[in-house]
């Protein structure tokens, strides 16, 4: 895959539901995938490294509950709740390792996959 | 258990804590914080950006930069508890209104720790439980010498009891499906909330209680408590309406009333005094804060007034003093407060004024003092005056700051050349 197509803003639901592990690992920005019930089922290095927390404790929690509570509100989580296709960018302000760090959010949903994703951007 | 997986455990803990945890220093600039004081803090901050504590909570509770301010101690509670109201009002009466508990610590000179709860819930059920006292109080009192009235939500009357008619000689037939304010239209004074504002209040604490005088059908008036209460009704707690109480109380008697004119007056002009005028203060400002209306101070000096005193004696100078008081209260509105602050400094609290009425009524007083004219037996006397104008809006919500405020655009007005009122910069831009 061409190293542009899997940047922040082109990369798709789908090349990230094709990827393994390994594959979205190495990608420069936090990757979180969801399933329906909004409970993380991947979680890359990246986003690892930045937040502090080790993947194999965050796979299978809450994501809005127990990890991400800044994002549960009518910004990002109401959005999952009530949008079935979704693609969009917002600057954000997350508090990675309890310090207020704006980043770039991008919330992706859509029927093609089973998971829906949200790209982290420092 | 290595460090890195304890670590670990201590920043899960963290991102999971279902209260929110805030460092900032003493100006308000956020060092750590937690998710869910984000969660709580992002959405209310919008374009003003979430890295600072006070700036933040500028719209929702601009006091908390105040109160951390006033703490002159370098540790020690800021505040316990304090409640914040994230929206208030009657178009947000759909949604159970969010309520933050906000507890902030000094923990020295320049480290403040705050934490954020939302408390919404627990507001809900201490409402119902005051709704239900205010029911149980008013039965419980005999409920023949009370007038009662079932208020929609939208404030329009529902049904009357003959009792009503009996206190305020309204027909009950006619009453029906009116605006409640048509028919309760008491003339308010001083710092007296108006129906519509009961209703507020009562929407949000469960009831409201206020004395003040009320209007009979045939014109005259009567000292009535009034009792607004709002009827529990649907699932998710908000109000199906409210029922006034209204009751006749018989008019306090005159003993009463010159001990209250003794001791919230001041004995020479008859403006109110300044003890009750920071009484006043102090009670506006909760309705500032509660309600968002608006409140602004005038001050006002006399100018070379001691050279008066000087020239003309004493008597003279005090019967100018009371030329001016009663120049003042003539142009002042309802609702103000005019008192003697000093020697010869006034004050006109203006509850619902914003910037710019308040320098137009102060314009006007200036005018009324220069036409003020004194025969003393050395000719015409004629005084001038200077005054400075503040809100409690540029004040953040601080008195002090207000007084201190209006103290410095008076003496800008001296600066400037006497008799004016000082016209602040953001004015003219």
């Amino acid at each position: 895959m061409a190293q542009e197509e899997q940047g922040f803003d082109s990369i798709t639901a789908v090349d990230l539901a094709t990827m393994d592990d390994a594959e979205r690992d190495a990608l420069p920005y936090g990757v979180v995938g969801l399933d329906p019930d909004t409970t993380v089922r991947t979680y890359n290095a990246t986003e690892a490294r930045m937040s502090g927390l080790d993947p194999a404790t965050v796979v299978g929690v809450p994501f809005f509950d127990a990890v991400a509570q800044c994002m549960n509100n009518f910004l990002v989580a109401q959005r999952f709740e009530d949008e079935a296709v979704l693609d969009e960018t917002i600057p954000y302000v997350l508090t990675l390792r309890m310090r207020p760090t704006k980043v770039r959010l991008r919330l992706l949903k859509t029927p093609d996959t089973a998971l829906s994703y949200i790209l982290i951007e420092r | 258990m290595s460090d890195a997986s304890g670590e670990e455990q201590l920043l899960e803990f963290l991102y999971a804590c279902p209260v929110g945890l805030i460092e900032c220093d003493a100006a308000g600039d956020i060092s750590l914080m937690n998710p869910h004081a984000m969660q709580h803090l992002l959405p209310l901050a919008g374009p003003r950006g979430a890295d600072n504590l006070f700036t933040a909570f500028e719209r929702h509770a601009p006091e908390l930069r105040s109160m951390a301010a006033a703490h002159a101690a370098s540790t020690g509670r800021v505040c316990d508890g304090h409640r914040i109201f994230v929206d208030l009002g009657r178009g947000s009466r759909a949604a159970t209104r969010k309520v933050l508990a906000c507890t902030m610590v000094k923990l020295g000179p320049n480290r403040l720790m705050a934490t954020l709860a939302d408390i919404s819930q627990q507001v809900v059920q201490e409402e119902r439980l005051r709704q239900a006292d205010a029911w149980f109080a008013t039965l419980l009192d005999g409920v023949n010498d009370y007038a009662t009235l079932t208020i929609t939500p939208e404030g329009r009357i529902a049904s009357a009891d003959p009792c009503f008619t009996r206190q305020t000689g309204h027909d009950l037939a006619w009453l029906s499906g009116r605006e409640l304010t048509e028919i309760l239209d008491a003339d308010a004074s001083g710092g007296d909330l108006k129906l519509d504002e009961q209703l507020i209040v009562a929407d949000r604490d469960g009831w409201h209680l206020q004395e003040g005088w009320q209007q009979r059908a045939g014109g005259d008036r009567y000292w009535c408590q009034r009792l607004v209460v709002a009827r529990p009704g649907r699932e998710d707690g908000t109000p199906e309406g409210f029922a006034v109480v209204l009751r006749d109380v018989p008019r306090r008697e005159e003993a009463a009333e010159d001990m209250r004119r003794l001791l919230t007056c001041d004995h020479l002009t008859g403006a109110s005094n300044r003890r009750h005028f920071s009484q006043a203060l102090e009670r506006e400002r909760t309705h500032w804060q509660e309600l968002r209306h608006s409140l602004s101070l005038v001050v006002l000096d006399l100018d070379h007034f001691k050279a008066v005193n000087d020239t003309h004696g004493h008597p003279v100078g005090d019967l100018l003093l009371c030329r001016v008081a009663a120049a003042c209260a003539a142009v002042l509105p309802p609702r103000g407060i005019f008192a003697r602050l000093g020697g010869e400094e006034f004050g006109a609290l203006l509850p619902r004024y914003d910037q710019r009425q308040a320098l137009g009524l102060a314009e006007e007083m200036r005018a009324a003092i220069e036409a003020l004219a004194i025969e003393t037996p050395a000719g015409s006397l004629r005084a001038t005056a200077s005054l400075g104008v503040a809100t409690l809006d540029e004040a953040e919500g601080s008195i002090d700051a207000l007084i201190a405020l209006a103290d410095e655009r008076l003496y800008a007005a001296k600066r400037a050349g006497r008799n004016q009122v000082f016209q602040p910069h953001a004015l003219a831009a």
